[in-house]
């Protein structure tokens, strides 16, 4: 049997053939030409990934070693409610939230809400304990995973808390040491792009470009745990016990002028600052100015005896109250001593005697060694949000100014400017910017930190003078209270109204301080104390002496500085 | 011409030439004989090289199959020893931690005081010059 083609069929199936080929050919060489970086593209993004590798933050840790802060990355779960089913494909949703409920101590109605909210996926809980994971993770639940996500974790909890600051949600430093060195502890994230397969594993064969992360640098802080330790210690229980309204503490070292502790009440743990009032989180050691009173005596008599216009044995007639500028500067409850010597009106702390010193020494230079103290300016210390206090310019001073600013009103300080100050006159006369971190641990090698001598503002003679007045000032006068056993102290104590918004100063309210140094004849710290309102207004500075002696008590015994007196 | 006509032409046409070649002088006929011996030997030898050709490719594409399996697997085994070293020192790390928590003065004092221990009121301190001079 034979078929017959005609040949015009053949033409128009060679027609189509060749239609078709060219039809083919033309998609072809659209998809090899215009279309391929489209389809390479495709093909790409189904076995190709490219992430952030984040940076590991730097590690904090105390002038010992010992470690304040660092970030290790914990177990977040989630849920993808779709999944939550038994092999017979029931829906397990209730069962697994009553699962898990207790384990991670919520209610099991709201983690059933949350699954039947028609999410896709959900977080459960971000950042769990590890044991908490571990728990939840044994039960072997479909529908739970777990994600990897760094969390900043404080070993120690609160202590130090105001100087380390807190990193928040989006892994930014705040406050403190955190805050000021970001930049350095948190380092700079790398990328890695490679192939993977359907399992997600990168291919070993495949394209891979990688860029690693720059770790953040480690910081080792002038801070000792165990100084700070016993700071917060005691300032918290000084706080409660005298229903004080805040405190601050400052602890220096006068050679060089690093911070061995910095407490701040009331305070807030970094762990969970969202619960922490904005009050808590501000460091009053650095930010907070206050009219210091009496403490500033001290600085008065400092310039004065450096300028030579007196002498620790100058004397004068006290009848309990200067005029200067038209107004009366009384002492404490009006009392006359009658002839006082300057050293005497520091161990007395007589405002008159503070106000005759200040004429002597006049308005002009008593201001320029406010500035050479370092008053009205910030010390430059290396943390976040530090206030410079106020000293009014001199031309914008009235008659009166010298007078009250003598004994330490009419100015705001820090806290931290005071503490400097004193450590200026426990070190011979040098001004040091404080400093909070010795060295930075990167890279290439650690970078130490350089002390800073801002300047000197008294001579060696002056500082050694008043070191042995303000040691007279503890063994026999109004700061005998701060007194320690086998140790000689020298320190002054303050006791400061408190303007109010009218300008006035507000009645029956205080703010009882102690500055002074330890040992007396060879300074190694420098304490500074401060309380507002404290509650027992009658003993004034008592509290403060008393936070004193048992941070000091502690601090000396922790550093292991040797007793100078038998 | 039909389309079975035109299939079958070729065939026609190659035993026309069959019989036409038989038609030849034997002479002729034996120098063709050894010249097709001849070819037949080269068509063996050159199968024989092309398969030789094919089984080496065969044989250096297996050998790469298997160097590339072996590195993936190498490489899924690279990244599991990986995750387990970064999973020990995520627990090394939690360790450390557990371990400063444990060792912080707060810690302590806390546990000294619920274990009714009390701060020395005095601690001796025997000055270092004291002790040098007596020897």
């Amino acid at each position: 049997m034979t078929a017959t083609i005609s040949h015009a069929r053949l033409r128009v199936l060679f027609a189509l053939f060749t239609v078709a080929s060219l039809v083919l050919s033309a998609r072809l060489a659209y998809w090899q030409t215009i279309g391929r970086s489209d389809l390479l593209n495709r093909a790409t993004d189904q076995v190709y990934s490219d992430l952030v590798v984040a940076a590991q933050r730097g590690v904090i840790r105390d002038r010992s070693g010992a470690i304040l802060a660092t970030t290790v990355e914990l177990r977040s779960l989630y849920a993808i409610p779709a999944q939550m089913k038994d092999r017979a494909g029931n829906d397990t949703k209730g069962a697994v939230a009553a699962a898990i409920a207790p384990i991670l101590g919520e209610r099991a109605d709201v983690l059933s809400a949350a699954f039947e909210s028609g999410a896709e996926w959900v977080f459960v809980r971000r950042r769990l304990p590890e044991e908490t994971a571990t728990r939840i993770a044994a039960l072997h639940l479909a529908g739970l995973g777990f994600e990897m996500e760094p969390k900043r974790l404080y070993p120690s909890g609160s202590v130090g808390a105001q100087v380390l600051g807190f990193v928040n949600d989006d892994g930014l430093g705040q406050y403190g040491v955190e805050g000021r060195y970001d930049a350095e502890l948190a380092g700079t994230p790398g990328r890695l792009a490679v192939t993977r397969d359907p399992a997600n594993r990168e291919l070993a064969l495949g394209l891979r470009t990688a860029v690693a992360a720059q770790n953040g640098q480690d910081l080792v802080l002038t801070i000792d745990l165990a100084v700070q330790s016993a700071v917060e210690r005691e300032l918290a229980a000084t706080v409660e016990r005298e229903k004080a309204a805040s405190g601050a503490v400052v602890v220096l070292d006068p050679r060089d002028g690093a911070v061995l502790a910095i407490a701040s009440s009331p305070t807030y743990d970094p762990a969970r600052v969202g619960s922490a009032n904005a009050e808590a989180l501000r460091n009053r050691a650095i930010s907070w100015t206050y009219e210091p009173g009496s403490t500033m005596k001290a600085i008065t008599i400092a310039a004065a005896i450096d300028r030579g216009v007196v002498t620790p044995r100058t004397t004068y007639d006290d009848v309990g109250y200067a005029v200067i500028g038209g107004r009366r500067l009384c002492n404490a409850q009006c009392k006359a001593y009658g002839p006082t010597t300057v050293t005497q009106i520091l161990a007395r702390s007589q405002n008159a005697g503070a106000v005759f010193v200040a004429g002597k020494l006049g308005a002009s230079d008593l201001d320029r060694y406010l500035q050479a103290f370092g008053f009205g300016q910030r010390t430059g210390v290396d943390l976040d949000a530090e206030s410079g206090g106020i000293v009014r310019p001199l031309a914008e001073w009235y008659p009166v100014d010298l007078g009250t600013i003598s004994f330490g009103q009419g100015l705001s300080i820090t806290p931290l400017q005071l503490a400097a100050a004193y450590a200026a006159i426990a070190n011979g006369g040098t001004l040091y910017r404080p400093y909070v971190v010795a060295s930075r641990r990167a890279a290439d090698g650690e970078h130490r930190t350089a002390p800073v001598a801002v300047r000197r503002v008294v001579s060696e003679e002056t500082a050694a003078t008043l070191r042995t007045m303000l040691t007279t000032t503890v063994d026999e006068g109004i700061a005998n209270a701060a007194a320690l056993a086998r140790y000689s102290v020298a320190g002054k104590t303050g006791t400061a109204q408190i303007p109010s918004d009218d300008g006035r100063y507000v009645d029956d309210a205080y703010i009882s301080s102690f500055a002074g140094f330890v040992p007396a004849v060879d300074p190694r710290m420098v304490f500074v104390v401060v309380l507002e309102r404290p509650q027992s207004k009658l003993l004034g500075t008592v509290p403060a002496m008393n936070a004193f002696k048992a941070i000091a008590t502690d601090a000396l015994r922790y550093a292991r500085i040797q007793p100078d007196r038998p | 011409m039909t389309f079975a006509q035109a299939v079958r032409a070729p065939q026609a046409r190659r035993v026309q030439r069959r019989l036409h070649r038989q038609a030849v002088p034997h002479h002729r006929s034996a120098k063709r004989h050894s010249r097709r011996i001849r070819g037949a030997s080269w068509e063996i030898r050159s199968f024989a090289l092309a398969s030789g050709v094919i089984v080496a490719c065969f044989l250096l594409v297996l050998l790469y199959l298997a160097q590339a399996t072996a590195v993936s697997a190498a490489g899924y085994e690279a990244q599991r020893l990986a995750a387990q070293r970064d999973e020990l020192r995520r627990q090394n790390a939690l360790l450390v931690i557990e371990s400063a928590r444990l060792d912080s003065p707060a810690r302590v004092e806390a546990e000294a005081q619920r274990l009714g221990l009390v701060r020395a009121a005095t601690i001796r301190v025997v000055a270092a010059e004291a002790v040098a001079a007596a020897r």
